[in-house]
């Protein structure tokens, strides 16, 4: 599953797509994605491509949330479709991320 | 190491010249003068190579191939046919016999020492792959012991409460030996069922490493008399504390007091909590309204928990995605969809949970995908008794006497739940243990009739519909989390007696008391309701005294070993 990275506002927002099926499989794509790299002050995780998301993926999203600075982490999950923001819903992620 | 090859021509000079040949490409040389010799040699050591001539006396070079190859070992040996001969037909009987390469003679030097070199090659990495598939063996071998072994703790501890519990009925399907669905129940010590059903992030060792504190959280809880909110703040913060951010909990906890016709929900990521009519129908549906487990800091935890009535002949369902997910043969999944249409009154209530198993294996075709779990709990009289609730373990010591009193302001009250707490220090009695059950039922009653009703002044008529049941502990959160004045007083007075003791509990609140000289309390529009739990108290209490304007009340209890 091709996680594609992306910079944006002159590097403040970090944009990570992950296409496809994001599941335990992308576990290591999806941390190189942000891992590493100096870190930005917005996140921005586009689902438009996502067609399949895990309890795995939930923690990927986490432990991404974690990096950025937990509480004061600024990280928004965009273009989820109806079954992934269902998950999503399910798992109250509201309460942890700005979900679009 | 030197590597070692085996020359085999019945002509010495033929010998001679490709160990001179050998040598000086660094390579050790045993000869055999016939295929009979090769086999002998073989048998004893093995060789990087082998250069074979066709006719030999004895046995030939293509009975020797053959049989060399046939008994080799898991190790390949390359064997390069050496012949003079130059028909086709036999040059591919040396390739048929098991022959790597051939070369006839009189060779080029340069040729052979090249095709020596490419056959070591492919010889080098084949011991390669050989050596790294062991190691993989190996690994896989280790693997599957070590899931064996926790497997084996997994199993001790999940089962540690080990008490059937009748009306429960569980589906528990895993993908592998370890995965993270996990259902557990347990009788608190007032009759109340606790049932956990959940699913750790992933699957295999990972997801099952933190299914051990949990279970050990839930059922040490369960005993000591704590609420569901409790237990899964304690689980939170447990999860929290010791596992890596991305591993968490999805689970609902559940509590049914069959006596109280009370079913309480508090649902954190797992798919929706359903309760079912006696007519087969979705009456309610507790959806998830809570992040799973182990991801919210602990200050920040929301222990809010759903509280409904029930009535005798419900029926309690709770699932893991992995049943919502499970893939059907025509292609798709169950989806929520169909899960909810098998609710309804084309099936019998005793054969619902069946017919909903049945339908699951006749659309899984080659097995389950995802670890997926199906919970039924039958709410009737079977529940409210109290006789498998988790056994405690019994002394023999003799009882003291002592006398504590407690002070619990109101900040204290929106803080904790004081009967557990309580609970542990009449736990030092020694010799009370048998009659930890009973003693809860006093302490509780005893308590929640000062909090709802004295310092909270709750009228139990709201009770009496099975909307106003729910409002009424709405309101009761609502009204305890605002609290913001009054107290409780406990005292506890414990005397021995021979074989066995006195215990007399005194508690006052700060309400305005109630007539208790013409009615019980609570009483009104509900007094079968709130008389119950009055009448509950003097069959298990020597006495029951009020005094002062109604807000105080002593209690006696009096046992034996």
């Amino acid at each position: 599953m091709p996680v594609q990275v992306q910079s944006l506002d002159n590097g403040a927002t970090l944009k990570i797509s992950p296409n496809g099926r994001f599941d335990f499989n992308s576990h290591r794509e999806f941390r190189d994605a942000y891992q590493g790299k100096s870190p930005a002050a917005h996140y921005l995780v586009d689902l438009r491509g996502t067609e399949y998301m895990d309890s795995s993926a939930l923690g990927m999203l986490l432990l991404l949330r974690e990096y950025a600075g937990g509480d004061k982490a600024k990280i928004r999950i965009v273009n989820a479709r109806t079954e992934i923001r269902n998950i999503l819903n399910v798992a109250n992620f509201e309460k942890m991320f700005v979900i679009e | 190491m030197l590597k070692n090859v085996l020359v085999v021509d019945d002509d010495q000079t033929n010998r001679l010249i490709l160990r001179n040949l050998l040598e000086r490409e660094g390579l050790a040389v045993t000869m055999a003068e016939n295929g009979a010799q090769a086999l002998e040699a073989c048998a004893c050591q093995r060789f990087a190579l082998i250069l074979m001539d066709v006719m030999m006396p004895v046995m030939d070079g293509y009975e020797a191939t053959r049989r060399i190859k046939h008994s080799a070992s898991v190790h390949f040996t390359p064997v390069i046919f050496l012949t003079a001969m130059q028909d086709d037909e036999q040059l591919a009987r040396c390739v048929d016999a098991g022959g790597d390469d051939f070369l006839t003679k009189p060779y080029n030097h340069v040729i052979l020492k090249s095709k020596i070199r490419a056959m070591l090659r492919i010889s080098d990495l084949h011991d390669t792959v050989l050596h790294q598939n062991q190691q993989l063996n190996q690994h896989q071998q280790l693997l599957i012991e070590e899931q064996q072994i926790a497997e084996r703790i997994f199993k001790n501890v999940v089962n540690a409460g080990g008490t059937d519990i009748p009306g429960i009925r569980v589906l528990l399907s895993p993908t592998s030996v370890f995965n993270g669905d996990l259902v557990l129940s347990a009788r608190r010590s007032t009759g109340e069922l606790h049932v956990l059903v959940g699913d750790f992030t992933g699957h295999g060792l990972s997801a099952a490493v933190g299914t051990v504190p949990v279970s050990d959280i839930f059922y040490a809880m369960t005993s000591e008399g704590f609420s569901i909110g409790d237990i899964a703040a304690a689980i939170n913060r447990k999860i929290k504390q010791i596992m890596p951010a991305n591993i968490f909990f999805a689970a609902t906890l559940l509590s049914v007091d069959a006596l109280e016709k009370k079913f309480v929900a508090w649902n954190g990521g797992m798919p929706e909590v359903l309760i079912i009519d006696v007519n087969n129908r979705i009456r309610q549906r507790v959806r998830s309204q809570h992040l799973p487990l182990g991801v919210m800091e602990e200050a920040m935890f929301d222990r809010a928990v759903d509280v409904f009535a029930v009535e005798y002949g419900e029926r309690i369902y709770a699932c893991s995605d992995g049943l919502i997910d499970a893939p059907i043969a025509t292609g798709g999944r169950f989806t929520k969809e169909g899960y909810l249409e098998c609710f309804g009154p084309h099936v019998g209530a005793d054969q619902l949970f069946d017919w909903i198993v049945g339908s699951l294996h006749e659309i899984h075709g080659d097995g389950p995908q995802d670890d997926l779990t199906l919970v039924e709990i039958v709410v009737n009289e079977a529940l409210a008794s109290i006789d498998n609730v988790i056994a405690p373990v019994q002394h023999q010591r003799n009882s003291t006497a002592w006398q504590v009193n407690f002070e619990l302001s109101a900040h204290t009250l929106r803080q904790v739940d004081p009967v557990p707490l309580l609970m542990r220090v009449l736990s030092e009695i020694q010799g009370l243990e048998r009659h930890k059950e009973i003693l809860y039922t006093i302490l509780a009653e005893l308590i929640t009739n000062a909090v709802d009703h004295g310092i909270l002044r709750l009228d139990s008529a709201l009770k009496s519909t099975p909307a106003g049941f729910a409002n009424y502990y709405t309101e009761r959160s609502t009204r305890l989390a605002q609290l913001d004045g009054g107290s409780l007083r406990i005292e506890l007075l414990h005397a021995p007696q021979p074989r066995g003791g006195r215990l007399t509990l005194r508690i006052s609140d700060s309400g305005p008391g109630f007539d208790y000289k013409t009615a019980p309390r609570g009483s009104g529009a509900n007094a079968v309701t709130s008389g119950r739990g009055m009448h509950l108290l003097r069959t298990l209490c020597e006495s029951i005294e009020y005094s002062g304007n109604g807000n105080c009340v002593e209690a006696v209890f009096v046992w034996n070993v």
